[in-house]
């Protein structure tokens, strides 16, 4: 489920002044703010920031199934990381992840912008009945969606392949398996997760494109620009701060992508579709050879941080006030 | 920006010839993009469609060469083979168990810390709210191999409690930053008259910022029942035993004494999604009027 909650909050943060009393009420009201933070942080300690640490301890030793039942294991230094770095099929994954994302990340925002605009451009009634239909696709849970999915292309009597074979265009596509042709899967994978990207992307942009000023578009069109040329000379200059804030976080969620991949594909053909997080779980909960995922996890997760470091830089510059 | 938009709108004085050219022409793109809007709708909503049309077909109407886009028969035979065929009840008690144990956890410690995080100002805020985005970023194996290791050594895994700390774990520092919006936007004034009437903090806290933020935290519940309801690697990882299962896992390895069984594996997708499509609706309101308005500044 992607759900927008890293959103810039739509109010801007009043003046503070609640430590603007006399010296002992501002001290009794840090100590306040210090107790209600207290169970957080020390659960997101216990919880989160501990086992980042306990992650990194483990990428250097030889952490394996056997370490689990005797509790012992030995320290490596490096080893982890050169075995992963010198490992081909680690950088295929990494190489086919970016791809990936990259395929989804621009699909699902072109659809996303085509639709919002598509949206601005309809009666109320067709407006209500799309928004509906988005706000369904994007609620299905991913496990159910992917257990669909496989009932849609499934070889034999799945419909998608019934209504190719249909077209005519393609031959015979009746007892196509998707899942055994690397580029099927992915293409049968990228579908779904598209499916389920583009109504947040639709939404947001619609409701962003709605608060332009109308007049400016008007003024633009009596000028004799085309909707097509209005579009991209006013109205994605102009929602531009919220299409960087979406391309953002959907290079992080589509970068994460695993249930789907694991339920339709299980990273199959051959390995051909694990992206790093499949390529990373079967190395540690697969082959339980648990440090080597526990290295490959630390590298994915210095990215990831790279990425969040960019997002977060973007939404200070933005004139967010955390 | 507003400003240069008033400049050029003012800059147009609109004549009615052009006005009424406009309108016609609208009116034929109207026609085609009502159009492509069905088209776009028939497509999208069919995945949904068809769960739900295979899930009340009957048996020998699922497996057929020419699919029926409209069953002759309707029929409940699925629903009752996945509910009283497999494991679904006791799935269902696990999954219930643990996320409304980790919702009720988290959401009463997010609305605390942010609390904590939106109404004072100290040193650190700003590092603290940065960190518990950022882990929000983190990849799904990055805390499930070290959680895995110490909860197998203390005896966690395949246990309820394993599965509440980490869906806690996943769901907090989404709840925080889900409700700041919420209390950002209360007035400070309140809490200045509240204080020179001689409440306590605490008070503040209960008798005004609560009810306040109330609407943030029934949406935050909501979205933090969504995630830990729709989990499906950590209680794949962590449950071994099938009984031990949430219904994500239920689902993904749905079998009937009838082997692989299309019928009831939908039926058990309708019944799945449908309290999360339903709450899901409940809640869009919240979503779309946020990201709107924050989006454009």
């Amino acid at each position: 489920m992607r759900t927008p909650s890293q959103r810039p909050s739509n109010v801007k943060a009043p003046p503070r002044r609640l430590d603007a009393g006399r010296p002992n009420k501002k001290l009794s009201q840090g100590r306040f703010a210090a107790m209600l933070l207290t169970p957080t942080g020390v659960i997101l300690l216990a919880l989160v920031l501990v086992p980042i640490l306990f992650l990194i301890v483990t990428s250097f030793t030889d952490f394996n199934q056997a370490s689990l039942f005797t509790g012992t294991f030995k320290f490596k230094g490096f080893a982890q990381y050169v075995v992963a770095l010198k490992d081909i099929e680690f950088w295929k994954a990494l190489l086919r992840t970016f791809i990936f994302t990259a395929a989804l990340v621009i699909g699902s925002l072109l659809i996303g912008m085509a639709v919002a605009q598509m949206m601005t451009k309809l009666g109320t009634v067709m407006r209500y009945i799309v928004t509906f239909v988005l706000i369904f696709a994007w609620a299905m849970p991913n496990v159910a969606s992917s257990v669909v999915w496989k009932w849609l292309f499934q070889p034999g009597y799945g419909i998608v392949n019934w209504m190719l074979t249909k077209l005519h265009v393609f031959g015979n596509m009746l007892n196509v398996a998707w899942s055994n042709n690397t580029t099927l899967a992915f293409l049968c994978i990228w579908m779904l997760v598209i499916w389920q990207a583009v109504p947040y992307i639709a939404i947001t942009l619609y409701a962003a494109t709605t608060q332009l000023d109308q007049s400016c578009l008007e003024a633009a069109q009596i000028d004799g620009a085309g909707h097509i040329r209005t579009y991209w000379q006013i109205v994605v200059p102009l929602i531009k701060p919220s299409i960087m804030v979406i391309a953002m976080l959907s290079i992080i969620w589509d970068f994460n992508v695993f249930n789907q991949i694991w339920l339709v594909s299980q990273g199959g053909p051959n390995g051909t579709t694990s992206t790093i997080g499949v390529f990373t779980y079967k190395k540690a909960f697969v082959n339980f050879d648990i440090a080597q995922g526990a290295a490959i996890s630390v590298i994915t997760v210095i990215i990831l941080m790279a990425l969040t470091g960019v997002y977060v830089r973007n939404l200070l510059k933005s004139g967010e006030d955390l | 920006m507003s400003e240069t938009m008033n400049v050029v709108s003012r800059a147009h004085v609109k004549s009615g010839a052009a006005m009424t050219g406009a309108h016609r022409r609208f009116g034929w793109r109207r026609c085609g993009t009502n159009v492509i809007a069905l088209i776009f709708c028939v497509v999208w909503i069919f995945p949904v469609y068809w769960m739900t049309v295979t899930a009340f077909k009957p048996r020998n109407e699922i497996m057929t060469t020419t699919p029926a886009f409209i069953p002759k028969h309707w029929s409940l035979v699925n629903f009752y083979s996945a509910i009283m065929q497999t494991s679904f009840l006791q799935n269902l008690e696990n999954s219930v168990i643990v996320t409304f144990s980790a919702i009720i956890i988290s959401v009463f410690l997010a609305f605390l810390a942010c609390a904590a995080l939106t109404l004072y100002r100290f040193r650190g805020r700003r590092v603290i709210m940065v960190l518990i985005l950022a882990m929000q970023m983190l990849p799904g194996t990055a805390l499930l191999i070290p959680q895995f290791i110490v909860f197998n050594q203390m005896g966690l895994l395949n246990r309820y409690i394993g599965l509440i700390l980490a869906y806690i774990a996943m769901v907090l520092p989404f709840s925080i930053w889900n409700m700041r919006g919420f209390f950002l936007a209360i007035p400070v004034d309140i809490f200045e008259s509240a204080r020179v009437e001689g409440a306590s903090e605490w008070q503040i806290l209960r008798k005004i910022t609560f009810p306040l933020v109330a609407p943030g935290v029934v949406s935050t519940s909501v979205f933090a029942f969504i995630t830990a309801w729709n989990d499906y690697l950590t209680a794949y990882t962590f449950m071994r035993d099938q009984a031990k299962y949430t219904l994500p896992v239920w689902l993904s390895s749905f079998t009937t004494p009838a082997g692989t069984d299309f019928g009831g594996q939908m039926a058990a997708s309708v019944l799945f999604s449908l309290p999360v499509v339903v709450f899901f609706m409940i809640v869009q309101r919240n979503i779309a009027k946020g990201s709107t308005a924050g989006a454009v500044k």
